[in-house]
């Protein structure tokens, strides 16, 4: 047989390969000369901002995942929205007024808002997209727990009843990137998923699978159109990779910072760091369904036995606020409240006063989030000074939920983010019926004022009602509150307009990108 | 030859449907609900049940792999539950950078192991052979994960020449294709080729001490046709074993090259689908990744009878 035969083989097998390669490339890739998007900004030019990982998908309503809202909170509106300081403003409602009875809002639209398909956007659009979250169960439904209602006398009115009086209301519409509006022939052609239409500063012009997600400026947009001709959102999971691209002006902005490089970041006048203390708050938590953590004293001496410095400085190298409650100075609902001090004498005492000698804890930790492994190691060493030896389990975060719904714990540590309003953030986790309640916490006292603020309408005393239940919560350890950590993301000198935020928006609408 | 064609295909079948059989009741066992995952740390039972249902995870299992395979064979895998988008799509989206990739690899790890191989089993016992050994046993040890990011430090933070992450597709810019995939191929092709070089050594070296390369010599046949002809194809069969395991290894197990290079290959949507339990694309791209071992297997023993016609395909 003559050698050629042999080789063709290896060739053909070769070329079957590049077939297949090249068959299945069509409609991939990425633009990858940013002057080639085109655009109607105003010659700001085309921003590559690097997230952790690509959104499932883009649908506001069902995605839960946070890359996808840090791409939506570009293309999307919602009724209101909040300002730095989280309070709520006028989006695509101009303004709203309640009723006496405080059960009716009325919300009058903002006139002349088109969708990036050029359609007008209606009351009719609002009334679908609260309608189809509400009918269809889809995640965001229980932010609609005391609506009767929603309706649309004239195009430009939407009317929400209301069960009870809900002071939360403006923050449950506009807190959440996930009651954007949304426009009926996108959901039901189901493009929606990877070509969402919404009404904001950018339209979604392409969805590479795996690689990146451009976005390109809406001219028309209400708010005036962005600076800059559009976004590429890239998807860089490792950190150390987005920073590399970074420095070498691949990309010029990211979120994917390590937080033991925040040193070296500051001093580093290439780039800017944002850093600005988050709402988000992380916790422990004592399964009270379970002996000996059904006893309020083993609890408290749990909460003497921790260093929380030392855990700040562990898990996020300072950069996070310790705090005993669970939302930072910064947010309207504050209270300064710091029960618990370091005391190794005065959580044994404690414990001899509920009469335990030594118990065996399991810390359900998962590798998803490593700050809870890194607080388990922490724990075993604090806890074993207490007569507490503690096991750590770590599994994936999917294994974690089943365990943790199962109460197949007795500590576990996790953190709830994006905290606006206190019902959301209070009544789930601590109220004796809360769907979120893991720990089994139940006080009387801390239901009625639960309940009681979920219907307060005058703001003082709510605050007031609130003040209360957290400080019972803290005092008997239903959650042992350890900090708030800060949001970090960096970029390049050139962007400027742009802002880090508390509640992890990124709004590219303002910035611009010089020379 | 059509004979064995169709064997090895009824074999591939049998075998493809014990893959589903097996990926199906693993991710049964693995603990870990999908809804629940998706639904983050906020629970609702109303939300829960609504998600149960629109996946149809609600359903007995027994229904559900039935589902699954005859879907499956009409090439329907599934919708993902996580982006709501077809599998297929899903994997096809990955396939052609995970084939690049690979392909790549494969070449950097031939410009290595052939030439360092043979010279190395060349000159057995010299410092050239020592040296070709230790290095060979360290492009094995070295983690590429480390690997990946020492490459990422020298040529693209220090000197700037390559851009450290991010795909092209080889249709729509070839250069551009060219330089990102040039850093994760060196990564994985390095660890492929080191071991690659090692099997090169040991096949030459015994092909060289061979009967039939002694025969050639003695009828005066010049050194380069002794080499070329009976030493180095005679070297070549476990050599193409070897090369078609990599190859298939390349396919789906780069997942820690894929991440820290951002490469949107299907190890990376493996990886992430597990993560995600999200059922419908694990199993649709553990079943691609079964094809393409399966077919990659093929080619290596056709290949085979056709390097040494002594190997006959029956």
């Amino acid at each position: 047989m003559a050698r050629r035969g042999k080789w063709t083989a290896l060739a053909a097998a070769a070329g079957a390969l590049m077939l297949a390669l090249t068959a299945c490339s069509a409609g991939s890739g990425v633009n990858v000369n940013p002057s080639t998007v085109t655009s109607g900004g105003t010659g700001g030019g085309t921003l590559v901002a690097a997230i952790g990982g690509q959104p499932d998908q883009l649908d506001p309503a069902v995605t839960t995942s946070y890359n996808s809202f840090q791409v939506l909170e570009n293309v999307y509106d919602t009724l209101v929205e909040p300002d730095q300081n989280l309070a709520m403003q006028p989006a695509l409602a101009e303004s709203w007024t309640t009723s006496d009875d405080q059960l009716t809002w009325t919300f009058k639209l903002r006139q002349g808002v088109k969708f990036h398909d050029g359609s007008d956007f209606t009351s009719a659009d609002v009334v679908y997209s609260y309608d189809r979250i509400i009918d269809e169960k889809l995640s965001p439904s229980w932010r609609f727990s005391a609506v009767k209602s929603i309706k649309a006398p004239d195009d430009s009115t939407v009317v929400i009843t209301v069960k009870s009086p809900s002071p939360n209301l403006l923050a449950n519409l506009g807190g959440f990137k996930g009651l954007g509006i949304v426009k009926k022939s996108n959901v039901t052609s189901g493009d929606i998923k990877t070509k969402p239409i919404g009404t904001g500063p950018f339209s979604v012009e392409k969805f590479t699978a795996g690689d990146s997600i451009e976005l390109e400026a809406n001219p028309d947009y209400w708010g005036g159109a962005p600076k800059l001709d559009g976004v590429k959102f890239t998807f860089i999971p490792e950190p150390s990779t987005a920073m590399a691209a970074l420095q070498s002006g691949e990309v010029q902005w990211t979120d994917s910072v390590p937080a033991q490089e925040v040193a070296t970041l500051k001093n580093d006048n290439t780039i800017t760091l944002g850093q600005v203390g988050s709402n988000d708050y992380w916790y422990l938590a004592l399964n009270q369904a379970k002996s000996p953590w059904k006893d309020v004293r083993v609890r408290q001496a749990v909460a003497y036995a921790i260093d929380r410095d030392a855990i700040t400085q562990a898990t996020k190298y300072g950069n996070a606020t310790v705090n005993q409650l669970a939302i930072p100075k910064t947010s309207q609902w504050y209270t300064e409240y710091a029960p618990f001090t370091f005391d190794e004498a005065k959580a044994k005492s404690l414990m001899a006063e509920a009469g335990v000698t030594s118990a065996n804890m399991t810390f359900l930790a998962t590798s998803d989030y490593p700050e809870t492994v890194t607080v388990g190691q922490l724990l075993a060493d604090a806890l074993g000074k207490i007569g507490i030896t503690v096991k750590i389990k770590t599994v994936d975060f999917a294994t974690w939920l089943d365990e943790q719904g199962k109460g197949n714990f007795d500590l576990l540590m996790m953190g709830w983010l994006g905290n606006i309003d206190p019902d959301d953030f209070y009544y789930g986790q601590h109220h004796t019926d809360g769907s979120n309640n893991y720990q089994h916490y139940s006080n009387a006292e801390v239901d009625r004022l639960l309940d009681a603020g979920r219907t307060e309408t005058d703001q003082a005393a709510r605050k007031d009602l609130y003040a209360q239940a957290a400080k019972i919560i803290a005092d008997e350890c239903s959650y042992i509150y350890l900090y708030n950590p800060d949001v970090l993301q960096v970029w390049s000198t050139k962007l400027t307009g742009y802002e880090v935020r508390g509640d992890r928006a990124i709004r590219f609408r303002t910035a611009s990108l010089a020379g | 030859m059509t004979l064995f064609l169709l064997k090895r295909l009824g074999h591939m079948a049998i075998v493809l449907i014990g893959v589903t059989l097996v990926v199906f009741a693993l991710i049964q066992l693995v603990p870990g609900d999908p809804v629940r995952l998706a639904m983050g740390t906020r629970f609702d039972p109303d939300v829960y049940a609504a998600l149960r249902a629109a996946s149809g995870l609600d359903r007995p299992l027994v229904e559900q792999y039935f589902s699954y395979l005859g879907n499956a064979l009409t090439g329907n895998l599934g919708v993902s539950f996580r982006s709501g988008d077809p599998v297929t799509l899903l994997l096809l989206a990955r396939l052609p950078a995970t084939l690049s990739l690979a392909i790549a690899s494969l070449v950097v790890a031939g410009l290595i192991s052939f030439p360092l191989g043979i010279h190395s089993a060349l000159n057995r016992g010299k410092f050239s052979d020592v040296v070709v050994r230790v290095i060979s046993q360290f492009g094995v040890s070295v983690p590429d994960f480390w690997m990946g990011i020492i490459l990422i430090l020298v040529f693209s933070t220090t000197l700037g020449w390559l851009p450290p992450s991010g795909y092209v597709a080889i249709t729509e810019n070839p250069w551009e294709w060219f330089r990102r995939v040039l850093l994760p191929a060196i990564t994985v092709g390095t660890a492929s080729g080191a071991i690659m070089t090692r099997y090169i050594r040991s096949s030459v070296l015994e092909s060289l001490g061979s009967d039939h390369a002694r025969t050639a010599r003695s009828k005066g046949l010049p050194e380069r046709i002794v080499m070329s002809r009976h030493i180095l194809r005679n070297a070549l069969v476990p050599v193409i074993t070897v090369g078609g395991v990599q190859l298939a290894g390349l396919l789906g197990g780069v997942v820690v090259v894929e991440v820290v290079f951002a490469w949107p290959g299907l190890g990376r949507l493996v990886y992430d689908s597990v993560a995600a339990r999200d059922y419908p694309v694990i199993q649709g791209a553990v079943l691609l990744i079964a094809v393409l071992f399966l077919f990659i297997n093929l080619i290596v023993d056709i290949v085979y009878a056709k390097v040494d016609p002594r190997i006959a395909l029956s």
